[in-house]
């Protein structure tokens, strides 16, 4: 991989940026290859001995590479492979135990694997869910073989569309296999149990009963079907379980368990449910207008970023704080925290390749980002407080350190009277001549008034002149006669000196049928010659196009072109039905003789 | 809870243990990760983990095809995704949030009726639904059943009071013409809505106000609302246009100019652009500005409107005469119209075809005083006394409905100015309002005060255009004759100058309507 230093790689924000910039560019990686977001990567003290070692879930390329790394510096420690992707990560202290190293717990579908000392050492699986006790009966009816495939699927899918609770992927599966394979998949499967799962969408962790920095913590874990379990940090067992309306995306929780806390879940309908102690149903709700894309509380208030490009406060019981505008679509948020200077501030990452800083609705400060961060992670890294780590979309590592001098104005730095209120309005010049012709009409608008209402009128008895000679003369398209609506256009092929003319005909009446018509041409005979100047066409069955080929050969070689006329004619009647002058291209190839 | 060490799914499909069943791998196992790309609007690698996720799956997994119909949506192949959310709602026919989306996209699709089919379908599955009463509501307002809409509304308003229903409701009342129950309902939104939500609070306000007629209360508060977000055009335009009709013309364009870095293309900005140079007589730059607005938007009467009243002014009569036919062409049944088009034509000598016009638009005219009395002016001028006398007692006739109703007591000093001077020419106009004795000593102090205003020239008299007008032939003979040596030309600079207002108030109004609608 390649690496640029903190030096070379400054090299590009050096002239506007680096004076007045609040923080140290302390590593870049732009081929890290990490692709993760802000709920797999955790800094923690993995070893006890005082130096923080940041943990990233990596999804690889999003099917395979899972690994677990871990980046002491700026090198990776250490790889693991992880065996699905993981949705997410925390690193909590499951007993007390000396040394009081931490333990990783990482969330992936329906487990939860942990980590200890770097090296797995549990592996937790949700609950099952409950089978419908239908459904338990039509494949213990299949297992006895009392009932064939065929019978089953008509079961199962009726069970499908009516029950209230969902089918197992067993049923779901067989549902979607084609005839010949549901024996074999029924005589494969027809022993195991029916079970029904579900994955782990996010996970967090909650002080059991002190609040201390190194107390022990339960795992707290949302499900895809709406569950939200606290798990003992030692027995792994579910102390408690809640549930919600809608699968939860993001979850921020606070408190103690033994004593009181407050889980705050974003959901995938949009809405952020609030959950508390002394109830297993949400306490409150906050519907927002757009979906959640980041959650984090700072001191009692929940901070929201969502799609719609805005940033919204709470209360913890739900009540609408305050709107910022952003400029971007938000990418990741995390919590800038620096308990030794009594600091809080909200960093929410753009699409626009910037970091926000937001204290309340205030936009504090700006970090310019050569790519677009997708994970944020403050904290300490190594032995350094006020680290900034964020993973970027196309797989680079930055990490950045606060400055020790770094003081942010609390004042909101955002622009006051719009910049663009002193720029110049563009607005169109007028020529010397405009302003001479304005005089002119000034002078003469009568004049040029009746002589403009004059070549109207000449110009309109032109065109209605024009027009009744066409319709005369049937010099139109299409025929003006009742009985044989007829519509034609002519296309001409080739380069010369042959051409292919044909002609497209069609009866446009309704069901009538046209019958006995004939096509001539009229042509000079020194420049073009066909073979038939005269033809019948078939009866014409409305609506259906008819292509009417023939060819056309130039006899001259001295690069001129003439109008070739086609009259469709009726038998026994001289002036034709339609007229068609083609005018024809000049021939770009010369006769073989 | 401790289960046995098993082999994630993943892995279990890849190397299938001779014995013993594959584990299955869970249909919704990916559903979190296409939900994290698809708000942070990832959408190319959502379409590709949806896509592996379907293959899969074969095409059972709901929330893939779910959020596929959705970015197909916003990608606007509403065809396609409304044939995916159909078969969401195959797959899970309890939702009622396939059916909400299954009827959004035939919304889109402009199904109005297919729409409140599929809603009422959704509304059945959840009683209490926002959304569903609000959008029923909303396809109703499309199908022009506003009783059904409002009952709908009322309905959305009951479960949740949001902003959007309020607005939707006060444009039904509006659209029925009931200004009465749109000022209730925007006054109750005043109430309801949370503080919080101070841009809504403020159109709500605006809104409320100028319904009510108070405009400088509801120029406060747009001024309010641009402090929040100063960047908002159609706030903006809405704030600059009430500036542009009190004069304000600097404060206006200073605005403006903000809003056309923003929106640089934009007819009504151009215009009213235009209209502000107008008021500051930079007429060849008011020109410039209206024609890009016309370039913009060629079919939009108002624009063409201002170019023919600035081409009057410019007496550029034959110019004005073509804007103003294409404006009459576009909106055939504005007397106003008519009105500039007959003077045009009265310039260019074509007296028939102007009274032709003037005849027209005293038949559409309802209230405008000016068309009456700039008919009597040219029928004076003709030489007809008798029609002359005939359309000034209409005007009195007008004047008095509206003194009597109390809608106007003030008259443009002017107008009255005019009028008076030819009712002593036709004798008549004795007992019109401002020549009453008993409420004469305010109108005729006014009309006292307009005459050094008229020395100094109120806006948009032009007083070389006031010559021209009265050179014209057997134009100034006759008034020399009968009303001294006053010469008629403020009557022409008169209805000029007025009606430059009422367009600008009717823009005012599109603006605001406009604001609150993107707003939402």
């Amino acid at each position: 991989a390649v690496r640029c230093s903190a030096l070379e790689w400054s090299g590009c924000y050096r002239n506007e940026e680096i004076a007045s910039s609040k923080w140290l560019d302390a590593h870049y990686d732009p081929v890290a290859n990490l692709y993760t977001f802000s709920s797999c990567i955790a800094l923690s003290d993995l070893h006890g001995d005082g130096e923080n070692k940041l943990v990233v879930g990596d999804l690889g390329t999003g099917v395979c590479n899972v690994k677990l790394k871990v980046y002491r510096g700026t090198g990776v420690l250490s790889e693991s492979t992880l065996l699905d992707l993981p949705t997410g990560l925390v690193s909590f202290l499951m007993d007390l135990h000396e040394p009081r190293t931490p333990a990783i717990a990482v969330a992936s579908g329906p487990f939860i694997y942990v980590y200890k000392n770097l090296r797995p050492y549990f592996k937790f699986t949700l609950p099952s869910l409950e089978v419908n006790p239908l459904e338990q009966d039509v494949w213990s009816q299949a297992k006895e073989d009392m009932i064939d495939p065929m019978t089953l699927k008509e079961m199962l899918e009726g069970l499908r569309d009516k029950a209230e609770i969902p089918l197992s992927v067993r049923s779901l599966r067989f549902l979607m296999l084609e005839p010949q394979e549901m024996e074999n998949f029924v005589l494969l499967h027809k022993e195991q149990p029916i079970r029904r799962q579900t994955v782990i969408t996010c996970i967090g962790m909650l002080k059991k009963n002190m609040a201390d920095e190194d107390a022990v913590s339960c795992l707290v874990i949302g499900t895809e079907n709406g569950d939200v379990y606290i798990l003992d940090p030692e027995a792994f067992t579910i102390l408690y379980k809640m549930s919600l309306p809608s699968s939860p995306t993001l979850m921020d929780v606070t408190g103690q368990f033994d004593v009181e806390f407050r889980i705050t879940v974003a959901c995938r309908n949009g809405n952020i449910y609030i959950l508390r102690r002394d109830s297993p149903k949400p306490k409150y709700c906050i519907e927002l207008s757009s979906h959640p894309v980041g959650l984090v509380r700072m001191g009692k208030n929940v901070v929201v970023g969502c799609t719609h490009e805005t940033l919204h406060g709470y209360t913890q019981k739900g009540k609408k704080l305050w709107t910022a505008y952003l400029p971007a679509p938000v990418t990741a948020m995390a919590l800038m925290d620096l308990p030794t200077r009594g600091f809080q501030a909200v960093l929410v990452g753009l699409a626009n390749c910037e970091v926000h800083m937001y204290r309340d609705k205030n936009l504090i400060s700006t970090i310019k980002t050569p790519d677009v961060v997708t994970s944020i992670c403050f904290g300490r890294y190594g032995r350094e407080d006020g680290t900034l780590i964020m993973t970027t979309k196309g797989g680079g590592l930055i990490v950045k350190i606060l400055k020790r001098t770094a003081v942010f104005d609390d004042r909101d730095s955002a622009p006051g009277p719009p910049i663009a209120q002193s720029i110049r309005l563009n607005v169109p010049k007028k020529t010397k001549l405009y302003v001479d012709q304005t005089l002119r009409e000034r002078e003469n608008a009568v004049a040029m008034h009746r002589a403009f209402q004059m070549d109207l009128s000449r110009l309109r008895l032109a065109a209605a002149r024009a027009y009744v000679k066409a319709l005369e003369s049937s010099l139109t398209p299409m025929s003006a006669s009742l009985t044989e609506p007829l519509k034609m256009n002519a296309v001409v092929q080739g380069l010369g000196p042959s051409f292919k003319l044909t002609l497209n005909i069609q009866n446009t009446a309704s069901c009538r049928p046209v019958m006995n018509l004939a096509i001539s041409f009229l042509y000079d005979e020194n420049l073009y010659s066909m073979r038939t100047a005269f033809f019948k066409i078939p009866l014409l069955v409305p609506g259906l196009n008819y292509p009417i080929d023939t060819f056309v050969e130039c006899l001259s070689d001295k690069g001129i072109s003439d109008i070739i006329k086609v009259f469709v004619l009726r038998e026994g009647k001289s002036a034709p039905l339609l007229t068609a002058h083609i005018n024809m291209p000049v021939s770009e190839g010369l006769a073989l003789n | 809870m401790k289960t046995d060490v098993q082999l994630p799914a993943a892995t279990d499909l890849k190397k299938p243990r001779p014995k013993k069943a594959p584990e299955l791998p869970i249909l919704e196992r990916r559903n979190w990760l296409i939900h994290l790309h698809y708000i942070r609007k990832d959408y190319e690698t959502c379409k590709a983990i949806i896509k592996e996720q379907l293959h899969e799956t074969q095409g059972m997994c709901e929330y893939a095809v779910y959020v596929q119909a959705l970015i197909m949506r916003l990608e606007g192949k509403i065809q396609q995704s409304l044939e995916l959310f159909q078969s969401c709602a195959i797959l899970n026919p309890k939702s009622s949030d396939n059916l909400k989306q299954v009827a959004r996209s035939l919304f889109l699709l402009g199904k109005h009726k297919a729409a409140i089919e599929v809603y009422n379908e959704a509304a059945r599955l959840n009683q209490k639904d926002w959304e569903i009463s609000h959008n029923l509501g909303v396809c109703y307002i499309y199908t022009k059943d506003f009783r059904s809409a409002e009952e709908q509304l009322n309905l959305a308003l009951q479960l949740n009071k949001h902003d959007l229903t309020y607005m939707m409701l006060g444009k039904i009342h509006l659209l029925q013409g009931d200004t009465e129950k749109a000022i209730d309902v925007y006054k109750s939104a005043v109430e309801y809505v949370s503080i919080h939500n101070l841009t809504f609070k403020h159109t709500c306000f605006i809104l409320y106000t100028m319904l009510l007629g108070k405009y400088q209360k509801a120029f406060e508060h747009l001024g309010n609302a641009l402090t929040y977000d100063p960047n908002n055009f159609k706030a903006i335009l809405a704030a600059g246009s009430m500036m542009q009709t009190h004069g304000d013309y600097d404060v206006a364009m200073n605005k403006y100019r903000v809003a056309a870095y923003s929106v640089p293309e934009s007819p009504p900005l151009w215009n009213n652009i235009g209209m502000c140079f107008f008021g500051k007589k930079k007429y060849v730059a008011a020109i410039s500005c209206l024609k890009r607005a016309n370039y913009l938007s060629p079919f939009d009467w108002k624009i063409l409107y201002n170019l023919g009243l600035v081409h009057l002014t410019m007496q550029q009569y034959a110019s004005a005469f073509h804007f103003l036919s294409a404006a009459i062409n576009l909106r055939p049944r504005m007397s106003e119209l008519y009105m500039l088009l007959a003077v045009a034509l009265t310039n260019l000598d074509d007296a028939d075809n102007a009274r032709r016009s003037y005849e027209q638009a005293v038949q559409l005219d309802e209230s405008n005083l000016l068309v009456n009395l700039n008919f009597a002016v040219f029928l004076y001028n003709q030489g007809d006394k008798k029609a002359a006398l005939l359309q000034f007692q209409e005007m009195e006739r007008k004047v008095n409905t509206q003194v009597d109703s109390n809608i106007n007591t003030e008259f443009d000093p002017e107008l009255v100015e005019m009028a008076q001077k030819l009712g002593a020419a036709l004798q008549a106009g004795e007992n019109l309002y401002w020549s009453k004795p008993g409420k004469d000593s305010k109108s005729s102090q006014r009309s006292s005060s307009s005459k050094p205003s008229s020395s100094q020239q109120p806006l948009g008299t032009n007083q070389a255009l006031g010559q021209a007008m009265s050179s014209a032939a057997g134009y100034s003979k006759s008034m020399q004759i009968t009303a001294g040596a006053e010469p008629l030309s403020p009557s022409t600079s008169c209805h000029l100058h007025r009606s430059v207002h009422p367009n600008l108030q009717s823009q005012i109004f599109r603006c605001l309507f406009e604001w609150c609608i993107i707003l939402m």
